[in-house]
């Protein structure tokens, strides 16, 4: 499904931030990418959803070479792509409903398949009654959810999400990773970054680790496979 | 609460155009813009009316004048001729008083005609598809009336054709100004717009949106505003119509001007043609300008 081949990055003539990473996510797999912040790691899921082409080496992904592909091919693939930012990106001026129908609407669904399967899917989140609420009046959590929901509407092969369990308590952590696994039985192979480690050793899941750009897998993988 | 899902699809703005600074002022920039422009299509409008009624009454007139000193006799004989001369349909002696008003807003009311030495004055109607070999009568009426001039008024209207050809070339260079400037302020501002949206559109593209998805936003807020600034100033030039012609009646100005006025159904074909243009022109310019720029884009 995802490919990288001694892949590395720098932004102009500052050092290399990722050194030949070289990395395979697998159909259908659940992968953890830690490392302490500032390793690389959102560098590194921005080269792998496309928002940054990486310095050298081969990004391919669903079987395609990312790296040689034009802007058409870049947009099809994204569109294969559930993204769950840091920051949630939520669009301020847009409803809830709104925000989580963007991608369908971008892909060109209907109208009647959004408003069916928007507010069921916000239901699922726990947010059937902030529908019509903007995102600057709803709790971080909330915020949160309705970020993992417009990732995930359009049902993409590759889910990532950058740190969702940066800034919320071990409870809830764990509930958003039930989400995410939930997600991952449906045949969506899921990539979590995480700085924590601890945390992330508490799942059964395959796990890259990050370190100062460098990419290896450790050892307790062998058990997650 | 309103939800905007029942907007058409077409309409819906993901970006936050319409909050835009841009917004409240480009229609009234626009507005003046087509103004201007309307205007001077109308403008074009009453001149090509003028030179073809002009045209249409001076092809079939001539003058002749004739000394004041020439006798009853001569001048008998030269209507004579005139009537005899293949082509000329009616001939008429202007009184030296109709000659006297002629000269009167030069010359005041106080003056006595009779005190000056007036030439006489004949109006000759002619049939303008007729040929007329004006040498030759020029010729024959100066055997009669030495001095007699012979004015087909030509030379005038090649005169004042010459200039209405100016004045249009004038007015179109207006109208093409006009329409750079729309053109300079939409690009102005759909680049402002790509700048302070910018964060919106990078995620719009990750989520798989072409920049066709993009662009189709600008063009769709660039049409509004252009629209909206098209009516106000088809509107305003509607307005200035309806005052000029009245007024133009006031003064007794050459009947295109004060003629049909918004009765005339070109002047509203161009009035919503230049409106409609406005949006379009708006429409096509942010589209180019977004593509152009979102190429540039990772």
């Amino acid at each position: 499904m995802v490919r990288l081949e001694n892949v590395g990055k720098r932004y102009g003539a500052d050092a290399e931030i990722l050194h030949d990473v070289s990395l395979t996510l697998d159909t259908g797999g659940f992968y953890f990418l830690t490392g302490v912040s500032g390793a690389g790691k959102t560098t590194l899921l921005k080269i792998i959803y496309l928002a940054e082409p990486p310095s050298r080496g081969v990004v391919t992904l669903f079987d395609t070479n990312a790296s040689t592909a034009d802007r058409v091919t870049h947009t099809s693939l994204r569109r294969r792509i559930g993204i769950v930012f840091q920051d949630f990106r939520l669009v301020d001026h847009l409803s809830v409903r709104d925000n989580v129908a963007l991608p369908l609407r971008i892909a060109g669904a209907p109208e009647r398949e959004i408003r069916e399967n928007v507010p069921e899917l916000l239901g699922w989140m726990g947010l059937e009654d902030k529908l019509d609420f903007r995102p600057a009046t709803l709790s971080g959590g909330e915020q949160q959810r309705v970020a993992i929901a417009r990732a995930i509407v359009r049902r993409p092969d590759l889910l990532i999400a950058d740190e969702p369990t940066g800034n919320v308590d071990d409870e809830i952590a764990m509930l958003l990773v039930r989400v995410f696994e939930r997600i991952n039985k449906l045949g969506t192979t899921v990539l979590i970054a995480t700085h924590d480690v601890a945390f992330a050793r508490q799942f059964a899941h395959r796990r890259y680790h990050l370190d100062r750009g460098a990419l290896s897998m450790p050892a307790e993988n062998v058990a997650a496979q | 609460m309103i939800s905007s899902l029942r907007l058409p699809r077409q309409l819906r703005l993901d970006l936050p155009l319409r909050r835009d600074a841009s917004g409240r002022f480009l229609p009234w920039i626009i507005a003046l813009m087509v103004y201007l422009a309307a205007m001077g299509g109308i403008g074009l409008i009453w001149l090509a009316d003028m030179l073809s009624q002009w045209d249409a009454s001076l092809a079939s007139t001539l003058t002749l004048q004739v000394p004041s000193d020439t006798s009853q006799p001569r001048i008998e004989m030269t209507l004579h001729t005139l009537r005899q001369t293949n082509g000329v349909v009616s001939t008429r002696l202007l009184q030296p008083d109709e000659t006297a008003k002629l000269l009167e807003p030069w010359l005041g009311n106080t003056v006595a005609a009779s005190d000056l030495p007036l030439p006489r004055l004949i109006d000759v109607q002619v049939d303008p598809q007729a040929t007329i070999d004006y040498d030759a009568l020029r010729k024959q009426l100066d055997s009669i009336v030495p001095n007699a001039q012979l004015d087909n008024n030509r030379s005038w209207l090649v005169g004042v054709r010459a200039f209405a050809l100016r004045v249009e070339g004038v007015i179109t260079a207006g109208v093409v100004v006009v329409t750079v400037l729309i053109i300079a302020i939409i690009v102005f501002a759909a680049r402002i717009g790509l700048a302070i949206h910018r964060s919106v559109i990078e995620l719009l593209h990750l989520l798989g949106a072409q920049d066709s998805y993009i662009a189709r936003q600008f063009q769709v807020h660039a049409l509004t505003l252009g629209l909206r600034g098209g009516i106000i100033g088809a509107i305003a030039a509607a307005v200035t119509v309806m005052v000029l012609v009245p007024a133009a009646h006031m003064l007794e100005l050459p009947a295109p001007i004060t003629g049909y006025g918004l009765l005339d159904w070109r002047v509203w074909v161009l009035l919503v043609a230049t409106g409609i243009a406005a949006g379009a022109v708006a429409m096509v310019t942010a589209r180019i300008t977004v593509l152009r720029q979102l190429a540039r884009m990772p």
